[in-house]
């Protein structure tokens, strides 16, 4: 790892939440707008989670909030890999420990609510790591290596070759980020059955903590989304924000679904699709295999 | 000592140890009897490490009248499973047991000429010595644990007469035989230690006599005979072919003509059903009617890991042949649909017999692809998973002596109840499931190794490897979080456990405790592992060490990471939190109830139900059976299995 590359890695720690806590603010902004509200200001994540930082504690109990800070920290692990340019698998990897810690939060409380979220956290997780670690082969595939730093190097857009693969990422972004119709384990807008379900036993300091992971999770995807337009960069990140744009889009258009129903898109559509890329490079772009 | 006498001591002493502990009634002496060759055993492995690191591989004869005192046995042990079906009046082990007798009896005397000797009779690279190390050493480790187990085990079932020395017999004689497995270049030796194993393990799962022991005995010796029928008809086949029945001339780095692939089909049909691959799964789920050691025993280090060893061992024999991709497929199918089947079970060792089940199909997997790495990932796994599955099982079955269950969802916070040894389990799942530790090593190289592969069928292999790994989440990350989900103190406050609750200085406890000790450091030094130990074992199997090591890196062609630095980041993102937080009594609030609380009872929070009612909070585990559950599926997994072995075998033989 280079001195640049380290600078870079913490400038992307400094950085990325200012980042996904301004997209936030979009997001509820664009949102308002779409339900003919007028919505937040665009500042107004920041105000709450100043709000929430300043709460008296309360709490079930101590190791909900270890978890807590274990889902912050490792989350920050894995914005930091991705920009000093690591192994995307191992990436996706640690991700997957730093979305199992929030479960272990929600676990660790012996709170009915708490549980169901964190059952659901789990289906979430089965539904959307099938598509992300495909998603990455199928990227080897036509780069020629697992390293984030050498898919940037790869001269031609990604998107190009693995346009069905960006769909099925498209869907996982959209479980990943707790979108409509994916929204089963959180559910932004509360449901009866589940009132918060993972979110259900935090409060004040670990909710803002929680939000802060949520805005480094965000500047993660968005990245890894921006990767199948690496060059130039420009044109990954209009590619990641369009990407997020069509969220919403969908967020606001759709109800919450069965998690049977997601789980049959995720692996059905979404494995299946970026199965049909892999074989479309193989034997239709077969000069670009590596 | 010289390497010949290392061999002798690594086979034999298990042997002899369990003569004597047959014979040996007093159960202090029978203990010191145990304790003292286990040490040896240890020792005697680890030295054998050193000739062979130092010398290259050790290939030799013994001399004597081996070779017929071998046939004695063999010709004896197929007379006794046609013995136990006739006993016990078991059509399939009968006639599977005779058609192996009578083909093995017209092979060797009819077939093969009078006097053929196989030259040499061991061969033992290094790949035989970290099998050797696995077995010796992580299985001795659980003989020990078994000393104590066994013990609250007879007190807790009331037997008359102690059924100890049996079982001793058995398990301790179990580890001479997988030593045998695993250093025999001779196939008629192999094939009479892999008859030894199918022997022991039919002993140790009807152990208990119940009426399910015996069930559960008697199937897995009916499907590990299909495999023994297989090996024979292999060893006919092959040495039709060839003329030989060495291990060695049979995989000779990859210059096996086509009419050899039947013969190695043939073997690798065998360790499938050893190894308890779809359709065969039936056999290591049940053998969990057997005391934990035994459940230990069978998983981690002996007898499905003979499965796996063949057909790993074979692997430079199949290379870049119709066989291996078809190998690759099924391993990787067994993988993702024993990790989706595990996701519907709430017993404990169901979910650990699922998951061995699995990790084996990985390795099998691995064999197929057949690549320098492949094989590298493969050989980290049999060591990785010897080690964790034995903590896993061992630490389930102190449970169930515990709390008189083995279901998860009565393992409900035991955190607080018994805190020690919930904490070595959840570490040793988190070993298993999250990276840094070794288990994910091997499974990242896997996947690096299945995308790199020149067959084309690597995408599907990719696809079930994938979909595997994040069903594997689910179970894992559920089981962990019933161990931990606990009330706080102040709240319906948990009883802190008593101190006799847990004898955290038994044997048993320190067992379990090195056991995870070991997975934990091995983890940490994947590096220098791979550099010192798996990547020369490939090489001596004639493949280029796929990992380069240097700097202590694990690096590929395609990726790299630093398992220390990894360890260092994500220990500190866990263990900081761990150690700084601070919370104060005061901020302890009851947990969200819809606002109906009422004040806590001495079970724990209540809270205000239908017509008033005071009810008592609960939560339970989610096992999702109606979709994932065997019922639904276990149809289409037999027959998609079925259907891949006879692809399998059907493309062979065209």
């Amino acid at each position: 790892m280079s001195l640049t590359e380290l600078l870079i890695g913490l400038a992307a720690l400094v950085l990325a939440p200012f980042v996904g806590g301004f997209l936030r603010g979009v997001d509820r902004r664009i949102t308002a707008r779409m339900q003919g509200r007028i919505g937040p200001p665009v500042r107004q994540p920041f105000y709450d989670f100043l709000k929430l930082w300043g709460k008296a504690p309360s709490l079930p109990n101590r190791a909900s909030l270890v978890w807590v800070w274990g889902y912050l920290l490792l989350t920050m692990v894995t914005v930091f890999m991705l920009f000093v340019g690591q192994d995307l698998l191992i990436i996706f990897f640690v991700l997957a420990f730093a979305a199992a810690c929030l479960a272990f939060g929600a676990y660790s409380v012996r709170s009915p609510y708490a549980h169901i979220g964190a059952h659901r956290e789990l289906l979430q997780m089965l539904s959307y790591e099938p598509i992300l670690l495909l998603t990455v082969v199928a990227i080897f595939l036509q780069t020629g290596t697992f390293m984030v730093s050498g898919v940037l190097e790869h001269g031609q857009p990604l998107l190009l070759t693995l346009p069905l693969a960006f769909v099925a990422v498209l869907v996982a972004l959209g479980i990943k980020l707790r979108k409509s119709p994916f929204d089963i384990s959180a559910s932004e807008h509360a449901h009866q059955e589940l009132v918060r379900g993972v979110y259900t036993e935090y409060s004040g300091r670990t909710l803002a903590l929680i939000e802060l992971a949520h805005w480094y999770q965000l500047v993660l995807i968005l990245a890894f989304v921006a990767l199948f337009w690496a060059q130039p960069l420009w044109a990954g990140v209009l590619l990641a924000l369009g990407a997020y744009f069509l969220e919403f889009v969908v967020d606001n258009v759709t109800a919450r679904v069965r998690w049977t129903w997601m789980l049959s898109i995720s692996w059905g559509k979404g494995v299946g699709l970026v199965l049909l890329n892999i074989v479309l490079i193989q034997f239709v772009f077969s000069s670009a295999r590596v | 000592m010289s390497g010949e006498s290392l061999v002798a001591v690594l086979v034999l002493l298990p042997v002899a140890t369990a003569a004597a502990s047959l014979a040996i009634k007093d159960e202090r002496l029978r203990r010191l009897l145990i304790i003292l060759p286990s040490g040896a055993l240890i020792a005697a492995s680890v030295l054998l490490l050193v000739q062979v690191l130092e010398n290259g591989p050790l290939t030799f004869t013994p001399s004597g009248h081996w070779d017929s005192l071998i046939l004695i046995i063999e010709l004896v042990l197929l007379a006794y499973f046609v013995y136990v079906g006739v006993v016990r009046k078991h059509l399939l082990v009968l006639g599977l047991g005779a058609t192996q007798l009578v083909l093995f009896a017209l092979f060797k005397f009819a077939w093969l000429p009078s006097g053929f000797k196989v030259q040499p009779a061991f061969h033992i690279d290094l790949l035989a010595v970290i099998m050797c190390l696995v077995i010796s050493v992580t299985g001795s480790l659980i003989v020990m644990y078994a000393l104590n187990y066994m013990q609250s085990h007879e007190r807790h079932l009331k037997l008359g007469a102690t059924r100890q020395h049996v079982f001793f017999f058995f398990l301790v004689g179990f580890l001479g035989a997988m030593n045998g497995v695993v250093f025999a270049n001779s196939l008629l030796w192999f094939f009479l230690f892999w008859e030894l194993t199918t022997l022991c393990c039919y002993h140790l799962i009807r152990h208990d006599l119940t009426e399910e022991a015996e069930q559960s005995g008697l199937r897995a010796l009916w499907m590990n005979l299909v495999g023994g029928l297989a090996l024979v008809a292999g060893m006919s086949l092959a040495y039709q072919a060839s003329g030989s029945l060495s291990l060695l001339d049979l995989t000779g780095f990859g210059t096996v003509a086509p009419v050899m692939l039947l013969p190695l089909a043939l073997f690798c049909f065998a360790g499938f059903t050893k190894a308890a691959q779809v359709p065969f799964q039936s056999w290591l789920l049940g053998a969990m009617v057997a005391p934990t050691p035994v459940s230990a025993l069978l998983h981690s280090s002996t007898m499905v890991k003979a499965g796996v060893y063949l057909v790993l061992r074979l692997a430079p024999g199949y290379e870049g042949t119709y066989l291996s991709a078809g190998i690759a497929v099924f391993g990787a199918f067994v993988f993702m649909i024993t990790s989706v089947l595990a996701i519907s079970q709430n017993v404990s060792k169901r979910v650990l017999a699922y998951s061995t089940i699995s990790s084996l199909g990985l390795i099998i997997c691995c064999a197929g692809i057949n690549t320098g790495l492949a094989i590298a990932a493969a050989i980290a796994l049999i060591i990785y998973h010897a080690v964790v599955k034995g903590v896993l099982f061992l630490a389930v079955g102190i449970m169930e002596q515990s709390i008189h269950s083995r279901d998860i969802e009565d393992m409900e916070g035991l955190v607080t109840r018994l805190p020690a040894l919930a904490g070595m389990a959840i570490i040793g799942m988190v070993v298993m499931l999250f990276v840094p530790f070794g288990v994910l090593f091997a499974k990242w190289a896997a996947l690096q190794a299945a995308a790199a592969a020149p067959t084309v069928w690597f995408s599907l292999v990719v696809a079930f490897l994938v979909i595997g790994s994040a069903a594997g989440i689910v179970f894992w990350v559920r089981w962990i979080g019933r161990l931990m989900s606990h009330t706080a103190a102040g709240a319906g406050a948990p009883e802190a456990a008593p101190p006799e609750a847990e004898p955290r200085g038994s044997l048993s406890y320190l067992v379990v405790a090195g056991l995870l000790a070991g997975g934990v450091v091995l983890s940490v030094l994947a590096a220098p592992l791979v550099s010192y130990l798996i990547n020369p074992a490939g090489a001596a199997m004639g493949y280029s060490p796929a990992l380069d090591t240097a700097g202590w890196h694990l690096k590929t062609s395609f990726g790299f990471f630093t398992p220390w630095v990894l360890f260092v980041v994500i220990g500190a993102a866990l263990l900081l939190p761990a150690l700084l937080v601070r919370v104060r009594t005061e901020d302890i609030r009851p947990v969200y109830l819809c606002g109906e609380h009422q004040a806590s009872s001495a079970g724990g929070p209540v809270f205000t139900s239908l017509g008033d009612q005071a009810v008592l909070l609960a939560t339970g585990g989610f096992y999702w059976s109606r979709v994932f559950g065997e019922r639904s599926l276990n149809v289409w997994v037999n027959g998609a299995g079925i259907a891949l072995l006879a692809a399998l075998f059907v493309g062979v033989i065209v």
